[in-house]
């Protein structure tokens, strides 16, 4: 056993001086494992949809509470919750889940703004920002406030109100949770600082809307119905899809890294010469990756 | 300074390259308004620098070989695929 160990981990005339795991093969096995790993997260989520998941404890009250904490923090009065305003953007979420989409606008064109009239919601301005698969309200928000398009919306002075969906559901095969924020400021408010009564209602709203970025767009494929409910959640414990390739992820590269230390540490001992790459430099590189990996974000935004 | 190898001694400044090409791609990723996408292409960049560092590393050391190659190609290719599979 001890034998068979120091083989892969130690470079000897044997493995030709070169630890076994640093070869190329087993290189190219670990990634072909890596690789196999995702299929089978993505079969068991297309077979089993809801097996896996990523469980949440947001809840409406507290995205409510840290938006208006941000915007204390900018000297903006906070939002008002607006019942029309929270209808649609639960209908916003569900329609995704329905759907299976991950976008402002629906594949079949219904865009944000249908959802505000669908509740009869007239505003003079509006906006819509989206995230799903964060566990808490803390890394939902730190995600919009370091997206320059989504900051905008939470610290937009020109909203007075707000509407906040959560809802569980299943997107892709995978259990998730869906957030959706619709900003508004009502017509009614508009003519009520109004100081001439005669000025005509504003008849085309101006909307103030998300830009559309460059994040994640997940490949979505099965759909089922929703089991929604705004203002509450349910917390469920699902197998993270996440924590499971970050968990595989960091035992590859820190096992790789380990091997690069004592294959190092043996070579220079025993002044072995031989033609391979630096390990320096490999372990500065897998080093790097696994910073990235192991500092890596929940949760998308949109 | 006996904890500097070797080879960090004999090529300081092809050494220090590689350690600003890491650099930049940390600094660019955790400090830098990047969104998702942009992150993925910072970890591109840093792949591609690292795997072309490595064959001028070589030529200018008279050990290029295909085997070295491969096996620099492969660590590029393991950090693209276990990063940026499943986390972007």
């Amino acid at each position: 056993m001890k034998h068979n160990l120091s083989y892969y981990f130690i470079p000897q005339e044997k493995n030709n001086y070169r630890a076994e795991i640093l070869k190329n093969g087993f290189l190219m096995m670990l990634v072909g494992f890596y690789l196999i790993n995702q299929s089978v997260i993505k079969l068991i989520g297309t077979i089993k949809p809801g097996v896996l998941g990523y469980s949440s404890e947001i809840t409406a009250q507290k995205v409510l509470d840290q938006t208006n904490l941000q915007r204390l923090n900018n000297g903006l009065p906070p939002l008002k919750l607006n019942s029309l305003l929270s209808e649609s953007a639960t209908k916003k979420a569900k329609d995704m889940f329905s759907h299976n989409y991950w976008a402002h606008t629906s594949p079949s064109g219904t865009t944000p703004w249908d959802f505000f009239k669908a509740v009869d919601y007239r505003y003079s301005v509006a906006g819509e920002n989206l995230a799903r698969d964060f566990y808490d309200t803390e890394s939902l928000m730190n995600g919009w406030m370091n997206s320059p398009t989504h900051k905008a919306n939470i610290i937009n002075s020109k909203y007075q109100e707000i509407g906040i969906g959560v809802v569980n559901g299943t997107l892709g095969g995978i259990k998730t949770t869906l957030v959706v924020q619709h900003f508004g400021t009502p017509l009614v408010a508009i003519a009520n600082i109004q100081p001439k009564p005669k000025t005509p209602p504003i008849e085309a709203p101006a909307e103030i809307k998300t830009e559309i970025d460059k994040t994640l767009t997940p490949n979505n494929q099965v759909t089922t119905p929703v089991n929604s409910k705004i203002l509450s959640e349910q917390k469920s414990d699902y197998i993270s899809p996440l924590t499971i390739n970050k968990t595989v992820g960091i035992i590859i590269f820190s096992l790789i890294i380990i091997v690069l230390f004592i294959d190092g540490y043996f070579t220079l001992k025993n002044g072995v010469n031989r033609l391979t790459g630096s390990n320096i430099s490999h372990i500065g590189f897998l080093l790097i990756i696994l910073l990235f990996m192991l500092y890596q974000r929940q949760g998308a935004i949109f | 300074m006996k904890i500097i190898p070797k080879e960090i001694k004999q090529k300081p400044i092809e050494y220090m390259v590689l350690a600003s090409i890491f650099l930049l791609g940390f600094l660019i990723y955790f400090f830098a308004d990047v969104n998702s996408h942009e992150k993925r292409l910072v970890v591109y960049f840093m792949a591609a620098s690292y795997f072309f560092w490595s064959i001028y590393h070589h030529y200018k050391r008279g050990d290029l070989s295909i085997s070295i190659v491969v096996e620099y190609l492969i660590m590029a290719l393991m950090g693209i695929v276990l990063l940026t599979v499943s986390f972007f």
